[in-house]
């Protein structure tokens, strides 16, 4: 029957592809380069890392994915992800992975160098302005629960100031934004 | 059937296989009748280039330090120089008669017209007609060969001036019976030509090639002097895309992995990374498949900066400037990626050589998908094909060197202690 032996044509609509022409080859050579990156071009994709993380079920980009977007070349993509921040830097990806790839300390630069461009999630930079405006994540609020068990009400030698001072000077401190 | 010490053996096939067993079974003092079908000996490995796992030659494994003063091209010496050796290139096997132990072979070798014990390889008749020429600086036997098809006036010519009378146009095909007690059947392999498989465009767009058409290019003995160009249009390569499991794994064409492509292919990658400029190469694959020690292929080439890509091509278009333009499904992003390359190649099956299905048949032997299978399946005694008859080499499945030449030993071993 002639129908059958006509040949189907591959998909006529195509979800726009990834040009691989565009993407950033020197991102990978630009990991590769730091202290943690050594082994980065050693991962085979096994995803040992991400059946490791404790978290990555509920992410877009799962760990083996992010390490292999940063050996294309897929510079954006990495570091405007949320993943990078939501990663609970447990290491146990790190520890599990066969090529001693050290995706956790990887993911650290992905956010450094996130970072430096500017692409902080809004949470990250409340949390970080907490602590430069407070020198201090979790401030002592609860006074009572200190006089219920006969302690005065400030905790005794903890000053803040000091921190406050030193974390304007930091990254942190620039990326909060001098507001005094 | 009981044999005796000097009773000759039959070596089918001069691959690395044969010539190992040929060479060993001869330096043993055994007549050994080794038959070709292609004018010089060396098979396959004639023309991959750099070898692994040594990445050198392919002359200079194992076998030949025992043979004093050459480390290069041994197998020059092994056969010219061993008498018990009686090399038939051009031939093939016609029948074989008679029973274990003790068969007539019947051999039809292809007309002698250059003599290659008088041709000295001066180049003159090459001069004279293209139907004359040289494979290889290292070819055995050490003679050009002649092609009729191509034949001229100035054939004639070489013919009268020949320095050392070594053309004879007038040849004829001759037969001939041997009496031999053991067969080894040392027939190799043969890559597939994927024309078939219609996505590719394999023998439709010229700069789609297989492996050992990429290993012909790479070779710096070959037409661009190892530089890696276009076949289309002699062009600068600059990006390479090689697709794994090509007629492999896939029931439609060879069920069977082919075992040995996932290397090749990495360390024709790597080869290309490393040693040509800045080319970019591109693998696209199922499994790789870097079995035990070849490990270290696949480390050096995501090292090199191969780009590895798990999937499979969805779409391949030729460009007007002979570049491909390929979108691959990359099925561990669950992405479809786009490339744009120069060279498209073929890691392709590598299939039985023709004949082999009527040589298993007339000699009552098991087929393993085509290849020759071991007589004892139980004992999986690779190389012990049925009763006289030995195999060695990619003629039991696809197989690399070091393999072949292990085998070969094998076959060598079993054939004397049968003989004490
Ligand atoms: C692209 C590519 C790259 C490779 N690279 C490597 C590498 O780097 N390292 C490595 O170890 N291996 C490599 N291999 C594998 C290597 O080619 C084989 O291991 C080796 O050639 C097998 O030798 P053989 O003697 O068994 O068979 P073959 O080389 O196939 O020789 C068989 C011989 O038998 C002859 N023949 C066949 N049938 C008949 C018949 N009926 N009558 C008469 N003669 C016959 C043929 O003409 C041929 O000369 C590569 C293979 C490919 C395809
Ligand atoms: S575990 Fe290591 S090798 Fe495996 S995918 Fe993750 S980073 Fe790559
Ligand atoms: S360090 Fe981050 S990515 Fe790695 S397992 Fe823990 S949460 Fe997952
Ligand atoms: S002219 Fe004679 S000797 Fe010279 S290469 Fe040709 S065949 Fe050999
Ligand atoms: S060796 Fe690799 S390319 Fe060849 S058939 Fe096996 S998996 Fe496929």
């Amino acid at each position: 029957m002639t129908e059958t032996e006509e040949k189907a044509d591959p998909p006529a609509v195509m979800i726009e592809p990834i040009d691989i022409s565009k993407l950033d080859p020197d991102f990978r050579e630009g990991i590769r380069s730091m202290p943690n990156g050594e082994e980065l071009s050693a991962c085979f994709a096994c995803s040992t890392c991400t059946a490791a993380c404790p978290i990555a079920n509920t992410w877009k980009y799962k760990p083996h994915q992010l390490i292999r977007m940063i050996l294309l070349g897929m510079r954006e993509e990495v570091l405007s992800s949320e993943e990078i921040w939501l990663c609970l830097t447990c290491f146990e990806c790190q520890e599990r992975c066969p090529q001693n790839v050290r995706v956790t300390d990887i993911f650290f630069d992905c956010k450094n160098l996130a970072a430096e461009e500017g692409m902080i999630p809004d949470s990250i930079v409340g949390l970080a302005k907490e602590l430069v405006d407070k020198g201090q994540l979790y401030v002592v609020t609860a006074d009572w629960e200190r006089e219920d068990m006969d302690l005065e009400p400030e905790v005794p030698g903890l000053s803040t100031e000091e921190f406050k001072t030193i974390l304007k000077g930091t990254r942190t401190g620039q990326i909060v934004g001098g507001d005094e | 059937m009981k044999t005796v010490v000097s009773d000759p053996v039959l070596v089918i096939g001069a691959g690395v296989a044969g010539l190992t067993a040929a060479t060993q079974l001869a330096d043993s003092g055994i007549r050994t009748v080794l038959v070709d079908r292609l004018p010089i000996v060396g098979g396959n490995a004639m023309d991959l280039y750099k070898a692994f796992p040594t990445d050198d030659c392919f002359y200079c494994f194992e076998g030949s330090r025992t043979r004093p003063g050459i480390r290069k091209c041994f197998y020059r010496s092994a056969i010219l120089d061993q008498p018990n050796i009686d090399l038939k290139v051009n031939a093939e096997v016609t029948e074989i008669s008679g029973s274990p132990g003790k068969f007539q072979a019947k051999l039809s070798v292809g007309p002698q017209y250059i003599d290659s014990k008088k041709c000295i390889m001066c180049g003159l008749c090459i001069e004279r007609s293209k139907s004359f020429s040289l494979p290889s600086p290292q070819c055995q036997p050490q003679a050009v060969i002649y092609d009729p098809e191509l034949s001229d006036e100035g054939a004639k010519k070489a013919e009268e001036e020949c320095p050392t009378k070594a053309i004879n146009l007038g040849a004829q095909p001759s037969e001939e019976t041997v009496q031999i007690s053991d067969i080894v059947i040392a027939t190799g392999y043969h890559e597939m030509k994927p024309v078939s498989i219609d996505e590719y465009g394999y023998g439709k767009i010229p700069n789609v090639v297989t492996q050992l058409e990429l290993a012909q290019i790479l070779d710096p003995n070959g037409k661009s002097g190892g530089a890696l160009v276009r076949p289309s249009d002699g062009g600068q390569v600059k990006r390479v895309m090689m697709v794994q499991c090509v007629g492999s794994r896939d029931e439609n064409y060879y069920p069977f992995c082919s075992k040995i492509c996932c290397v090749y292919a990495l360390k024709h990658a790597n080869i290309i990374m490393l040693e040509r400029d800045s080319v970019q190469v591109a693998v696209v694959y199922m499994d790789i498949r870097t079995y035990d020690r070849h490990e270290r292929y696949y480390r050096v080439a995501r090292d090199a900066g191969v780009r590895f890509v798990r999937g499979r091509v969805s779409r391949l278009e030729a460009c007007e400037d002979g570049t491909l333009d390929i979108i691959a499904y990359d099925s561990l992003l669950d992405k479809y990626l786009k490339f744009n390359v120069d060279l498209f190649v073929l890691s392709s099956a590598l299939e039985p050589p023709k004949g082999s299905a009527e040589l298993i048949k007339s000699l009552g032997l098991h087929s393993a998908s085509g290849f020759v299978g071991p007589a004892d399946s139980i004992s999986e005694n690779a190389v012990v094909a049925g009763d006289h008859v030995y195999v060695c080499g990619a003629a039991t499945g696809p197989a690399e060197i070091p393999e072949s030449v292990t085998q070969a030993r094998a076959v060598v071993s079993m054939i004397l202690q049968s003989r004490k």
